[in-house]
């Protein structure tokens, strides 16, 4: 993992979470953006997200860090 | 399909009811359904009222000479020889302008037409060269056909008169001249201009004996308006217009249909041949995409087949610093496989994974996606609809269900009003670009949505277009100003929503969008565009009674792309303009088979035919077909594969057939994830710049040298049919299927058509496919299955594959990318009519005469702000790069934004766009980046870097190329 990797990680998925806002609330949201990671992100991407978040959150937004709570990966 | 050279029969073998597209039968055909019952010398017919007694004739099996008549034009009557006698009636009427009448008696052989036609053709052969035997049209001359079929035995005049016969020939056009010696001024050329093409570039100047065809006010073809679209060659009687490449060589001896490898449009040609060689490429008038005409680049731009620069054999080398070493298909096969599978034992089997190409065929592109998902065991693979059409199939998936355009190209000729947004036909899809303003000159109403004023909406006869010059990166804002326009103004078709929309999504929609801050008047400081122009757009589209969107990579290549696409589906969903035809969202697809590659699986989290690789019933049927387990996790997207090449833990690549160094954003991001990677396969016709960085180069075969078949814009499969062998022995097919063997996973198939059958089998919309269906029908647009068994031209007309359709919110959110005092322009990219995407293939052809290097196009304003004149070097920086181009000064561009091309890699135009990318889909945002531009004296960096590492590249290959041309030139010997 390279810091740019992770950076456009997180990016992605505050840019997911921004264009769902509309969905409901936060939890709602989450749920959306997870499903989206779920359908389109790759293993290796998810993992690297999941493992961020367990060990160094910094940057998440709380939506974020919910959407990647409900991922179903091994990391 | 092989014809062998006959241009008069009128036999055609395939099909039963079609008629023969190689023969012309004078005038177009009448759409009536009223049916007239005719004699012709005897023989009844009975054809549509409007048809002209000339068809009529044609139909009957009568061929009435002529020469001014064609049917892709209207009649024009001028030069007599269709002269008929018809009871009743006095004197020998034209029977091309003569409408066919209840009980009429025709005669078309008589003493005094034999004579009449005797005396037309005397008259025009009196001023005409008489060097028949050494003329390049010979045995191929309607001319020289119909003084034969009159029995013309004299010329009594003689030949010392006033004439014509020392014109001089204008050879300014690269590809064909212009002979007035051999001119009989039918004007067909300037009706097929006007007509076909819709550019009016030629005229007839002058009057009487003094009439000649002139390009322009006088000029040479080269300095009219002249396109180069070949209509006018093609529209000649004689050899005045006529290629040089027949001049050349000849005329053909047979002939094979294909189908075009230039952008989504995908028109019919006919490759005319001699033996292996390409005389010329005719466009086919059986093509149900383009019905005859053609564009500069397929009709004329095919020589980069042959061109010096072909990589003819396989090559390794262990470092990009090494050169390049010619070894055999095996050698090269074994070294590519040993180095993917030594780098899956080191790094995983994720760490590998594949490219698809949507230059190539549909059935190479099945197999490459299935290479990695059944030999690589993983889901990386991805195609380049990542970087222009993916939230096309995001976006119409979501709304539509389906991830494709709803309608035919022949629809827009039943469009009241046409929407384009973010697309420039004319330039990128030409011969749909004609169509389209076919349509304009008959009365449709025109609304472009672009930031660049683009040259439909200045059509000749189009009617005045209306133009909202959108800032860039405001789309979502004006469709959401559209929609209010609808909404609020009662405008919504209320039968249609009621009936074939989820009322759930469409309430919650309706509720968002009926919101104060979506109407034109609040986002007009966002957009830029006037509100009282979105209301009439808004009104004018939505009571259109049909009306018609097409859309391109203006509205895909933003940081809401995929959002920008559901607005668009919004729209007609909320107009009830789907489902018939006139009316649909039609994405114009950028290459020759970006639909087809999408539908073949070419997306990491997709199986063939938008199969979700977890959803567990599909994958289980591919998986008892292919013999393996599939992973039920989406793989890596291209820019995916950047990030984790550069991070360490991807680590070989196999491109096919696409250029990702050069058309891929952020050039030193791209550059750095290539040079990171241990091993990369490329497959392709030339040394592109993505192969500088590779460490094997598999030959790759052109379009003409395979078969195989292509998915146009429209959805419509055609035939694409190999008309000489592989240059390096090999279809691209045949060295993936290779490849994958080598690999351990065993491939095997005796031709595409097989590769078809097994998608035929795996794939719900393609079930009823095959190639003998493809023979018989021509072509095909999918859904072809038990419900659609001859397939689907218009979609949608009962239902939505997911039932209802599906209203999307669309919240507008401005791009991060914005302009700033640092960086306070805004730059867009796109393509120009005489280049091709990376331009591989264009510049290898004269189509570089219209377009030598890619300019920068600058509003006055700007450039006097600047201090910048017409050519001066222009430095331009961005956040993430710099280059430098030379200024174009155009008032079609808007204050504030500027624009180029990236067909020439030395530009360097992906230098300066960035990586920010669609939200949903990580499309880059090709169409907004913040620049500054500065008068300068010098190339930038990059690009003196680029020039020294392309330099040295060459010179890696150049001694792999000249042992193959010693070897070459001495097996001639």
């Amino acid at each position: 993992m390279s810091d740019q990797q992770l950076n456009n990680l997180i990016k992605m998925l505050e840019q997911i979470i921004a264009n769902n806002l509309h969905q409901g609330d936060s939890e709602h949201v989450a749920a959306v953006a997870a499903d989206h990671l779920h359908k389109f992100w790759a293993r290796s991407m998810k993992q690297i997200i999941v493992t961020y978040a367990n060990e160094n959150p910094t940057g998440l937004s709380a939506i974020a860090k919910r959407a990647i709570a409900q991922l179903d990966v091994k990391v | 399909m092989l014809h062998y050279y006959n241009p008069n029969t009128q036999d055609y073998q395939p099909g039963t009811s079609a008629l023969n597209p190689d023969f012309d039968y004078g005038t177009a055909a009448s759409v009536s359904q009223t049916l007239v019952s005719i004699a012709v010398d005897g023989r009844a017919i009975t054809v549509p009222e409007g048809t002209s007694v000339l068809r009529a004739a044609a139909l009957a099996g009568i061929n009435i000479p002529k020469l001014c008549a064609s049917d892709n034009l209207e009649a024009f009557g001028s030069c007599r020889l269709c002269a008929v006698e018809i009871e009743g009636r006095r004197g020998y009427p034209a029977s091309c302008t003569t409408p066919v009448a209840e009980g009429m008696a025709v005669t078309t052989q008589t003493g005094k037409l034999a004579k009449l036609r005797r005396n037309i053709m005397e008259l025009y052969i009196s001023d005409h060269p008489l060097d028949c035997l050494t003329c390049p049209a010979n045995g191929n001359c309607e001319l020289q056909d119909v003084a034969g079929v009159v029995g013309l035995r004299e010329v009594r005049y003689g030949f010392e008169g006033e004439n014509h016969l020392h014109a001089e020939t204008d050879s300014s056009n690269p590809y064909f001249s212009f002979d007035p010696s051999k001119c009989i001024v039918c004007s067909r050329c300037v009706r097929a201009c006007e007509e076909v093409q819709g550019t009016f570039a030629l005229t007839i100047e002058g009057r009487g004996f003094a009439s000649v065809v002139s390009a322009g006010q006088s000029e040479d073809f080269m300095d009219s308006e002249c396109v180069s679209c070949g209509a006018c060659v093609q529209a000649c009687p004689t050899s005045s217009l006529m290629e040089k490449s027949v001049i050349d060589a000849g005329q053909p001896e047979h002939s094979v249909v294909t189908t075009c490898a230039y952008c989504g449009v995908g028109c019919s040609f006919k490759a005319e041949m001699k033996g292996d060689q390409v005389v010329r490429m005719v466009p086919y008038k059986g093509g149900d995409a383009n019905h005859g005409h053609s564009c500069v680049k397929g009709r004329f731009a095919f020589g980069y087949a042959t061109h010096k620069d072909r990589i003819k054999e396989p090559m390794i080398r262990d470092s990009i610093n090494d050169p390049w070493q010619v070894v055999s298909w095996d050698e090269a096969l074994t070294f590519a496989a040993n180095k993917l599978k030594s780098i899956q034992a080191q790094y995983g089997r994720e760490s590998i994974g594949g490219i698809t190409s949507s230059r190539c065929t549909n059935e190479e592109t099945y197999l490459v996606q299935k290479l990695v998902r059944a030999a690589f065991g993983n889901n990386n693979t991805d195609t380049c609809a990542r970087v222009c059409h993916s939230p096309t199939g995001y976006g119409l998936k979501t709304t539509l269900g389906e991830s494709a355009g709803t309608q035919t190209f022949d629809s827009v000729m039943k469009a009241d009003t046409i929407v384009v947004i973010g697309a420039n036909p004319t330039d990128a899809h030409p011969v749909f670009g004609s169509l389209m303003r076919k349509r304009l000159r008959q009365g449709a109403k025109l609304i472009v949505i672009d930031p660049r004023r683009i040259d439909v909406l200045n059509t000749p006869h189009g009617g005045e277009g209306l133009h909202l010059a959108l800032r860039p990166g405001t789309n979502v804002a004006i469709v959401n100003a559209l929609a209010y326009v609808i909404v609020s103004e009662g405008l919504e078709d209320q039968d249609f929503i009621t009936s074939r929309c989820d009322n759930e999504a469409y309430n919650t929609w309706r509720t968002f969008i009926a919101e104060e801050r979506n109407s034109p008047e609040a986002t007009e400081g966002v957009t830029g565009v006037p509100a009282e122009k979105v209301r009439e757009a808004a009104r004018i589209y939505a009571q259109a009674g049909n009306g018609a969107i097409y859309y391109g990579l203006g509205v895909t290549e933003h940081s809401q792309g995929s959002t920008m696409v559901m607005g668009i589906a919004n729209l007609a969903l909320a107009t009830g303009n789907i489902g018939r035809e006139g009316g649909g969202v039609n994405p114009l697809r950028g290459q020759n088979n970006v639909q087809g590659s999408c539908d073949m699986g070419s997306f990491p989290h997709e199986l063939p035919g938008y199969q979700h690789v977890n959803d567990s019933e599909a994958r289980h049927r591919f998986e008892a077909v292919w013999g393996v387990t599939i992973d039920d996790e989406p793989g890596l997207r291209i820019p995916n594969m950047f990030d984790a090449a550069i991070a360490g833990t991807f680590r070989a690549l196999y491109v096919q057939g696409e250029d990702i160094a050069q058309s891929d954003p952020n050039t030193h991001h791209v550059e750095a994830a290539l040079k990171s990677l241990d091993c990369l396969i490329v497959q392709d016709i030339f040394l592109n710049e993505t192969a500088k960085f590779a460490h094997v180069l598999l030959p790759g075969s052109t379009f003409l040298e395979k078969n195989g078949t292509f998915t146009n814009a429209e959805r419509r499969i055609n035939r694409v049919r190999k008309v000489m062998q592989p240059i390096a022995g090999m279809e691209d097919w045949e060295v993936t299927m290779a490849l994958s063997n080598a690999l351990g996973y065993p491939m095997h198939y005796n031709h595409p058509s097989e590769i078809m059958d097994e998608i035929a089998v795996l794939t719900p919309t393609f079930t009823g496919v095959s190639y003998d269906k493809l023979e018989q029908l021509g072509s095909i647009q999918w859904p072809c299955n038990d419900e659609n068994p001859d397939g689907t031209p218009t979609m949608h007309t009962i239902d939505f594959p997911i039932g209802k359709g599906r209203f999307a919110v669309t919240e507008y959110l401005a791009t991060e990318e914005r302009a700033t005092r640092r960086f306070p322009l805004l730059l867009t990219t796109g393509r120009i009519l005489s280049q091709y995407n990376v331009g591989a293939q264009t510049r290898r052809t004269s189509n570089s005469d219209w377009h030598e290097e890619d300019l920068l196009e600058l509003h006055p304003s700007d450039a006097e702000l600047r201090g910048v004149k017409d050519g001066d070097w222009l430095g331009i920086s961005s956040r993430v790069g710099h280059t430098v181009l030379r200024a174009k000064i155009s008032e079609r561009m808007l204050p504030g934004v500027v624009y180029t091309t990236f067909h020439h890699p030395g530009s360097g135009a992906n230098v300066i766009t960035t990586d920010n990318s669609d939200w949903a889909t990580n499309c880059p945002e090709y169409k907004v980046t913040a620049v500054q531009v500065e008068v300068v004296s010098q190339p930038s960096e990059w690009q003196r870097d680029f020039k020294s590492f392309d330099k040295r590249q060459q010179a890696l290959l150049a001694p792999a190329m000249q042992n193959r041309d010693n070897a070459h030139a001495a097996s001639l010997k």
